[in-house]
């Protein structure tokens, strides 16, 4: 996944470097240019600092147009109060204008009927006060005009209220005076007055409020507008990551398919291959041996020893042939047959392997080191021929020591996997042929010294792979040799 | 054993089948052997037809049967004399180069009674046909004539 990210030129997550704050502290010493520590990143990393900037970027966006909107809320509420209040305004004004001049009528003519308006701004005065207080809280400014105002008010009704009981007491000519003019003329010259202040300095908030409210919405409209580009390019970075990922899916499925075929196709063939192997190659072996002897019987007395020894290495060579092939074969179907899969005490399985030896074991003299092994997962049978094939080694390389030592024992470095190791004190190798030790046919000493086609290691390492283990030795020449094996514990079986 | 039973050995190969009558011949029962080179003519000697029509009646004391030969081949012959009542108490020996698990299992599965697996030397080659001959031709009691129709 990783590899094949990095074959595109483009990125999926457009960030720039300038959109990364500059705090990172990655010293760059070699490469230039503050794009030099993003390009050290791998692009997993890469990917999760691009779709952090654009998640981060598009809180703030929201965080943002959260608060511009609630300004604008709150200003259309403030813009009805002051609607509320200038009508007020005009209201009380067009009463109290009302009011006076039915107070001057009633004061000329002494006809009741005219202190309806009158009575009337006297009667909801008080509501309309409280009215007028509730408008105007919010602003310190238009709060302090408001006791003037009431004071004004109060001192005009008041003024009416006496002229009109003078008039009712003492009749038309106590307040002529009054009548042509009014009994507050200037109080309502001050309300009006007041009021027009009032009046204008609400427009003057009122027109500030809604300069505001333009620019707050068209900030949130432009804000808004960057934040469905940045969840654009969000959609089509996720889109194209997963696009990308199945795509690459489907192709290492389809690549895996194909392989898998062409593997078992090679596999069968292999099969019918050894098979041939198996039955043909041997069949002129068998003749060569056989006719050989035939030979010799047939012969008998008239042959010389010189001509006896052609007609036995005719025969060895056939023989040894025969054995090779065997050995092949064997090795073939080690990495062919079905694995089992149980639970296996090793202990045990070493000392079966150590009865099946006893004839190799007769006439030595050999001082055994066991340890206790654990129980692994695997073929019993093939690991059998592991024990087996290690231990004969074993054998074999001490036959020319006076003092034949084995050790056979395990190291559990870590958890789910056993070390077992088989040690001699025998003839050893030399590391620099370490490698060739596990081959195929690989032998590290003359066919006159120690028998053996070599196939033995190398049937070990591959049922040792089959298992999902390793193998590995360790020698010097003449002080001894240490193979070891890994095997899953068996309490890992699944 | 009075009267003297044929051994088959069905063996394409001439030099497997004189080596197997040198091993015999060691131990006086290379006369009774009947070689057929191929799996079609066993068959015509098993069903007394072609080249055979014309011998003595009854069932060989055993066949020995190589694998692989051409026409048709062990498995096949193994598989009609087992299918066929009157052929089927016949013992059957597999002799074969083949150790692969796959014709072992088949073999067996097909009813054969004894596997052998031709050694390459020739000394053990010699032992093992002789001991065959020697048990299968000699001490095993062959089943009576017509033991099918007991049944």
């Amino acid at each position: 996944m990783e590899s094949v990210t990095q074959e595109r030129p483009s990125t999926p997550v457009p960030i720039r470097s300038e959109a990364v704050p500059d705090s990172n502290p990655e010293p760059t010493p070699k490469t230039s240019g503050p794009m030099a520590w993003f390009t050290h990143w791998s692009i997993e990393r890469r990917v999760l600092a691009g779709f952090g900037l654009v998640f981060a970027g598009i809180v703030v966006i929201s965080a943002v147009s959260y608060r511009n909107t609630a300004v604008l809320i709150e200003n259309s509420r403030l813009d009805t109060k002051s609607h509320e209040l200038i009508q007020l305004l005009g209201s009380v004004g067009e009463a109290l204008d009302a009011a006076e001049s039915g107070h001057r009528r009633y004061l000329v003519t002494g006809d009741e009927s005219y202190l309806k308006s009158y009575r009337t701004v006297v009667e909801q005065m008080p509501e309309y006060l409280r009215y007028l207080r509730g408008l105007t809280n919010e602003g310190p400014e238009q709060q302090a005009r408001v006791p003037t105002l009431e004071q004004l008010i109060a001192r005009q009704l008041g003024a009416e209220a006496e002229a009109i009981a003078q008039r009712k007491e003492h009749g038309y000519e106590a307040v002529r005076h009054l009548a042509l003019s009014g009994a507050a003329k200037k109080e309502l010259e001050g309300i009006h007055r007041l009021m027009t202040e009032f009046d204008s300095a609400e427009q003057r908030v009122l027109h500030a409020r809604v300069a505001q409210s333009a620019g707050s919405m068209k900030n949130t409209i432009v804000l808004l507008g960057l934040g469905a580009v940045l969840q654009l390019i969000l959609l089509a970075s996720v889109y194209f990551l997963i696009h990308h990922d199945v795509t690459e899916r489907r192709r290492v499925a389809t690549e895996l398919q194909r392989r898998g075929e062409l593997l078992e196709a090679a596999n069968k063939e292999l099969e019918a291959f050894s098979y041939s192997v198996s039955h043909d190659l041997r069949a002129p072996l068998r003749h060569i041996d056989g006719y050989a002897a035939l030979l010799s019987k047939a012969a008998g007395e008239a042959l010389n020893d010189k001509a006896r020894r052609y007609l036995q290495t005719i025969s060895d060579s056939a023989k040894q042939m025969g054995q090779l092939i065997d050995d092949l074969l064997v090795f073939s179907r080690m990495g062919r047959q079905d694995m089992l899969r149980t639970t296996i005490n090793l202990d045990q399985l070493v000392k079966t392997v150590l009865h099946d030896l006893r004839l190799d074991l007769q006439g030595r003299t050999i001082s055994w080191t066991m340890h206790p092994l654990p129980n692994v997962s695997g073929d019993p049978a093939m690991l059998r021929q592991v024990f087996l094939n290690l231990i004969s080694n074993a054998l074999k390389f001490t036959a020319t020591k006076a003092e034949t030592k084995i050790e056979i024992g395990s190291v559990s470095r870590n958890s789910g996997e056993a070390e077992v190791f088989v040690r001699d004190n025998g003839v050893g190798f030399d590391m620099q042929y370490v490698n060739k030790l596990f081959g195929v046919f690989q032998r590290l000493h003359r066919t006159d010294e120690f028998e053996g086609t070599g196939i033995g290691l190398a049937n070990v390492r591959r049922i040792i792979h089959r298992h999902g283990g390793r193998t590995w030795a360790e020698g010097a020449p003449n002080q001894g040799a240490t193979f070891y094996f890994s095997l899953p514990l068996a309490r890992s079986l699944r | 054993m009075t009267t003297v039973k044929p051994i088959l050995l069905a063996e394409d190969n001439p030099r497997d089948a004189e080596l197997a009558l040198a091993a015999m011949e060691e131990h006086h029962i290379a006369d009774k052997v009947v070689v057929c080179h191929d799996g079609a003519e066993a068959l015509d000697y098993l069903y007394c037809r072609g080249n055979f029509a014309t011998r003595q009646q009854g069932n060989p004391v055993v066949v020995f049967l190589d694998l692989k030969m051409p026409k048709v081949d062990g498995l096949e012959v193994l598989r009609t004399i087992k299918n066929d009542v009157n052929l089927k108490p016949i013992p059957v020996v597999m002799l074969t180069s083949s150790r692969e698990e796959r014709d072992l299992a088949q073999s067996y599965a097909l009813g054969a009674n004894a596997y052998v697996v031709k050694p390459v030397e020739f000394h053990q080659f010699i032992t093992a046909v002789k001991e065959l001959g020697i048990f299968w031709g000699v001490i095993n009691e062959p089943p009576p004539e017509g033991s099918d129709k007991i049944k």
